[in-house]
């Protein structure tokens, strides 16, 4: 049977992002695909290198809002790297109840948008309702509900009081035993089982040749999570623990995130108990010396690096951005092939893709004639 | 495992082609290696040290060269490699790793689009996020690049 094109995207209802998907299908299987990204391209790593670090902490969390946190803390962790800052004890404990809460709402949103492609919609309606209780918090804590702006180089922003502390435990607690009936319904039921067990596979030796990142690869069996292998902020003393499923199908990926946000409810709890009091923040240099400064942490999608090149200035040389979602988009083009077309929104949805986060790189109208900046009303009038 | 042994590994294999070689934090290693090289130290580090992560390919222009540092993990020995390798600005072409890290195809094409690079043997070079109109030759991320008449 000779094969034909089809063609999902940019514009398609299963992608909630601009993407588009070359696929190669005979009958109903796909053979091969190939891949168009950038159609959100804003050239932020270009941007950046007209921007005060200070200024890029802005820019660098809006890469991608929905792990926001994460992409603050790289950035930041970056810059302390070249400074060589050490941290306050507390703000360290401060990073990792943001980032998890981050990475809480994160999961939950996509195993909710599972739950809405696998045809199961009271699941997105609960999970979405839970969510609200996470972002909730997450305004009290920092100020805002989606981009927080809540590190710095040196600490964080904000600290926490006694009741803010208190009704964190209380809805953290909450939560878990929603997230437990849940994960008994995304590993016991008919209508999740029959449409992600076994479908888009993604073999333990693929992830690793494809450098597969974060819950997708650690859905098939690679122990491989920077909380664990290369702790940051706090996580040395969290006793934190690795969650990974053999399987290797879409089936395990979402089962990854079920655990993992039940183990980021417990890291949020440990750190309040664990969590000394002191400052929370140290004045930062006013310049990034020369050299280079690296930073990993494990956002929620997988893991995400910052490289920066310093040059003895208030801006940087050269900043790399490598996010989760990128580097995940060989391995789910292994995943569609020999797959059927029916499958490809929830092999595509177990990546938990972030496309925004995929295209961020160069160019940005920075010049024109003369080098200048652009200015956040152009900034905000671009993005609408 | 400590980053010396991974230096010492790769320079058995590597001799003099290594020219630098230091551990800069507990878990980190600075390696720079004579251009054409970098293909032989990732098989010295996948042969000693079994899996390898590539965190990503960095390409940065420093105006004089430009600098191509692979960021690699190893998952055993729990190091992260930077691994380095200069290209003179007028001859932008090396030696692609896609047959040794399958995951490098799009770095590749990334550092190709905004940097110029040609990887030989990638067997796909094509433009990756820019769109299709734009000029043949303009490599944004390049320091003198001119950007007015595409912004």
């Amino acid at each position: 049977m000779s094969s034909i094109d089809l063609v999902i995207g940019p514009q398609h209802p299963a992608l909630h992002e601009p993407e588009r998907f070359l696929f190669k299908v005979e009958g109903e299987t796909v053979i091969d695909v190939e891949p168009r990204i950038g159609y959100v391209h804003r050239g932020i790593e270009k941007a950046l290198e007209n921007r005060t670090f200070v200024q890029g902490v802005y820019l660098a969390e809006r890469v991608c809002g929905i792990c926001n946190v994460a992409h603050s803390l790289c950035y930041v962790q970056a810059m302390e790297d070249i400074c060589e800052v050490e941290l306050p004890e507390r703000a360290k404990y401060l990073r990792v109840i943001a980032h998890e809460l981050n990475r809480i709402h994160s999961h939950i949103l996509l195993l909710g948008v599972a739950g809405e492609l696998l045809g199961f919609m009271t699941l997105f309606m609960l999970m979405w309702r839970d969510r609200e209780d996470v972002m909730d918090l997450i305004e009290r804590l920092t100020g805002n509900r989606v981009n927080s702006a809540y590190n710095v180089v040196g600490g964080v922003r904000r600290d926490i009081d006694s009741k803010l502390a208190e009704d964190l435990r209380k809805v953290m607690d909450r939560l878990y035993e929603r997230m437990v009936r849940y994960k008994k319904v995304f590993a016991n039921d008919p209508t999740v089982r029959a449409r992600t067990v076994g479908v888009g596979l993604l073999s333990r030796a693929k992830a690793v040749d494809l450098c597969a990142v974060g819950p997708t690869t650690r859905g098939s069996g690679v122990k491989a999570d920077v909380r664990d292998y290369l702790p940051y902020a706090a996580y040395e003393d969290l006793d934190f623990k690795l969650v990974s499923y053999e399987e290797g199908d879409v089936w395990a990926r979402l089962m990854v995130r079920v655990d993992e946000t039940l183990e980021a409810i417990e890291l949020i709890k440990r750190s309040l108990d664990k969590m000394p009091s002191g400052p929370i923040c140290i004045k930062p240099p006013r310049v990034i010396p020369k050299g280079e400064g690296f930073s990993v942490v494990e956002a929620p999608r997988g893991d995400l690096n910052y490289h920066v090149y310093g040059k003895g200035a208030s801006t940087p040389d050269r900043v790399k951005i490598r996010t989760p979602t990128y580097a995940n988009i060989p391995a789910v083009c292994e995943m569609f092939k020999g797959g059927y077309i029916a499958d490809i929104p929830a092999t595509l949805v177990s990546i938990d893709p972030c496309f925004a986060c995929t295209d961020r790189v160069a160019i940005i109208n920075v010049e024109t004639g003369e080098r200048r900046s652009l200015t956040i009303e152009e900034l905000t009038r671009r993005g609408k | 495992m400590n980053g010396d042994e991974v230096v010492k590994a790769v320079r058995e294999v590597l001799g003099s082609s290594l020219l630098e070689g230091v551990t800069v934090k507990p878990n980190r290693v600075n390696m720079v290696v004579d251009k054409g090289a970098h293909r032989r130290a990732i098989e010295a580090l996948k042969s000693k040290f079994g899996e390898v992560h590539l965190f990503s390919i960095v390409g940065a222009d420093l105006k004089d060269r430009l600098e191509l540092t692979y960021n690699l993990w190893l998952y055993e020995a729990k190091i992260h490699v930077m691994l380095k390798t200069s290209l003179p600005l007028d001859g932008l072409e090396i030696e692609t790793i896609t047959d040794l890290i399958p995951g490098s195809t799009l770095y590749e094409r990334e550092v190709y689009e905004m940097l110029g690079v040609l990887f030989k043997g990638h067997p796909n070079l094509k433009r990756l996020f820019l769109p299709e109109d734009w000029p043949e030759g303009l490599w944004p991320l390049r320091k003198n690049a001119k950007l007015e008449e595409v912004a």
